[in-house]
């Protein structure tokens, strides 16, 4: 199989978890889109070689995190290739809570973010998610709290993180 | 405590990525599609290891070669009539009329970025807080070398001011900002003589990021860079959309047309054009095999199915090569563009199609290789300007006749 069939293969079996992934990095359709974009045109790019000695959909998941933590994003220039529907939610979180939490999240600043991303929903440890950002476990560490502790005061219930209501 | 709370997150987190968008099946051939075209605008720039590229009078830096789809070039391979540049004379001895140099530097020691015209012989300039970030602008009298101050700018963190156009005794511009993730484009003012920025308020806010401005009578035109080509009062007031322009770009009013100069998949620019005054129509004429092609008003410039580089007129008429290693950002004004020379010594020309005349800009590589790259067909259809030395050469293409 060639290189360019391959590539059409793994993004028709990956793009989707891609888009999940954005979305949750960024908080929003748009954003997911666009650094799926991205990171899969940068994919293309480095195919051969990402093949030959890496895992492309880690390396994918790599791109998109450090896109979302750079300035790239501010200085956006390239459009998407698919128009995404105008609501901001096509859906809603099954509870109170859970929404209060995902709108909480939206008020971390971008590093935190990504830091509780990797670690809550790509289940990484800090050590790995030192090596995806490229910065120091003890970094980590420190937006990991900082993002814990703004999420815990930010939260309008603060029974919903004592341990008694769901 | 805490363990509910990152027990929490795991299933927000979780719940929440089943709400994200889904991808359309045509993903891959579109960045398949995508990915060849920024390979191809890339490899002139890994060559030449340039590092800034010079829209007529905007500087675009490239950072890591191909990221920005606007700012690197694609090659030429030889064709069988076209023939290698030899090294021309400079450009202020092939056009004196149409070329000056200036200071690099203002009084005082500031850099600056000319940004276009104000008058026939009154140059707009930008200094900058930070990189693109614009602080003030000044008109520059080229004859007296007089420099006067227009107005100071304030953007905040992440916005800029860009877009500069005249007319109506004012200078017009624009910031592009992010609301609620999406990008809303404000439209300021300033006299030409000097004077307050004022905002030029529009009933409704404008959605989308304003691509070009032109100012007609009392009336502001503007294009946005997802499409769309849109009116609004010098004074502020209802936006309107121009009639049949819906996915147009400003080209050069009146003249509007789709797609625009951003073709990321190699797409035909300008390839459909309408007068905005008139209704007119023109629609370019592009064999199959043609790549890169890029329409003015009334010529096509591209490369064929054999990589040989053409220019001819919209309806297909009159064709003729280009020189080798011609640039392929289309043709400003319709007739002018940059050719690299023979390296050594390296460098570009200017080239005027209609006279067949070239001048050489004076851009060498450094030591390292590396030099600015010129591309004529990037700016406004009027001024070319690269600093060189300690001075800032400025070629208006409008005197060239």
């Amino acid at each position: 199989m060639d290189d360019d069939s391959r590539f059409a293969d793994f993004v028709a079996a990956r793009a989707d978890a891609l888009l999940r992934y954005g979305y949750v990095l960024s908080g929003d359709p748009h954003d997911a889109a666009d650094l799926t974009q991205e990171a899969l045109l940068r994919l293309h790019r480095a195919w051969s070689r990402v093949c030959g000695k890496d895992n492309p959909e880690s390396y994918t998941r790599r791109i998109m995190a450090r896109l979302h933590i750079s300035v790239w994003r501010r200085r956006r220039r390239e459009r998407l290739f698919w128009e995404l529907p105008d609501q901001a939610s096509p859906g809603t979180l099954p509870s109170e809570t859970e929404q209060d939490l995902w709108q909480a999240l939206k008020g971390l600043p971008r590093k935190q973010r990504a830091v509780i991303v990797l670690r809550y929903y790509e289940q990484l440890t800090d050590a790995e998610i030192a090596t995806v950002l490229g910065v120091s476990r003890g970094t980590v560490r420190s937006h990991a709290s900082l993002g814990l502790s703004k999420l815990r005061s930010s939260l309008p219930h603060p029974t919903a993180t004592g341990g008694s209501a769901s | 405590m805490s363990d509910h709370l990152e027990e929490m997150l795991r299933g927000t987190l979780g719940h929440a990525s089943e709400l994200a968008p889904r991808a359309p099946s045509t993903l891959s051939a579109h960045i398949m599609r995508r990915s060849r075209v920024r390979r191809m605008r890339a490899q002139a720039l890994v060559a030449a290891a340039a590092v800034v590229v010079i829209a007529g009078g905007a500087a675009v830096a490239v950072r890591g070669a191909g990221h920005d789809p606007t700012a690197v070039t694609p090659t030429v391979t030889p064709s069988p009539t076209a023939t290698e540049m030899r090294i021309p004379a400079s450009v202020e001895e092939v056009w004196p009329e149409a070329v000056r140099k200036i200071p690099a530097k203002l009084p005082g020691g500031r850099k600056f970025q000319p940004r276009g015209f104000v008058d026939d012989h009154t140059l707009l300039l930008e200094t900058w807080e930070s990189f693109e970030k614009a602080d003030a602008i000044y008109a520059y009298d080229l004859d007296s070398g007089r420099i006067r101050k227009i107005t100071s700018i304030r953007t905040p963190k992440g916005v800029y001011a860009s877009g500069y156009a005249v007319g109506g005794g004012r200078i017009v511009w624009q910031t592009i900002d992010v609301v609620h993730g999406k990008p809303v484009t404000s439209f300021w003012s300033a006299p030409v003589t000097g004077g307050k920025v004022t905002a030029i308020a529009t009933e409704r806010v404008v959605r989308g990021r304003g691509d070009r401005l032109a100012v007609v009578g009392d009336t502001l035109a503007f294009s946005l860079l997802e499409g769309g080509v849109f009116t609004v009062p010098l004074d502020g007031g209802a936006v309107e959309p121009v009639a049949g322009a819906a996915g147009h770009h400003i080209l050069r009013w009146p003249w509007v047309g789709a797609p625009g100069e951003y073709t990321p998949e190699g797409e035909t620019s300008f390839q459909e054009l309408l007068n905005a005054e008139t209704g007119e129509t023109s629609r370019a004429v592009v064999h199959p095999g043609e790549e890169y092609v890029r329409c003015g008003v009334t010529t096509c410039s591209g490369t064929k199915a054999d990589r040989t580089a053409f220019y001819r007129l919209r309806d297909g008429s009159q064709e003729r090569p280009l020189p080798e290693k011609s640039s392929l950002f289309g043709l400003a004004r319709d007739r002018f563009l940059t050719v690299r020379l023979p390296n050594p010594p390296g460098g570009q020309a200017l080239y005027d199609v209609v006279t067949g005349k070239s001048g050489d800009l004076g851009l060498r590589p450094n030591a390292k290789g590396q030099s600015i790259a010129v591309e004529a067909g990037l700016g406004d259809g009027r001024l070319v300007a690269y600093p060189l030395g300690n001075e800032y050469v400025i070629i208006d293409l409008a005197k060239i006749r």
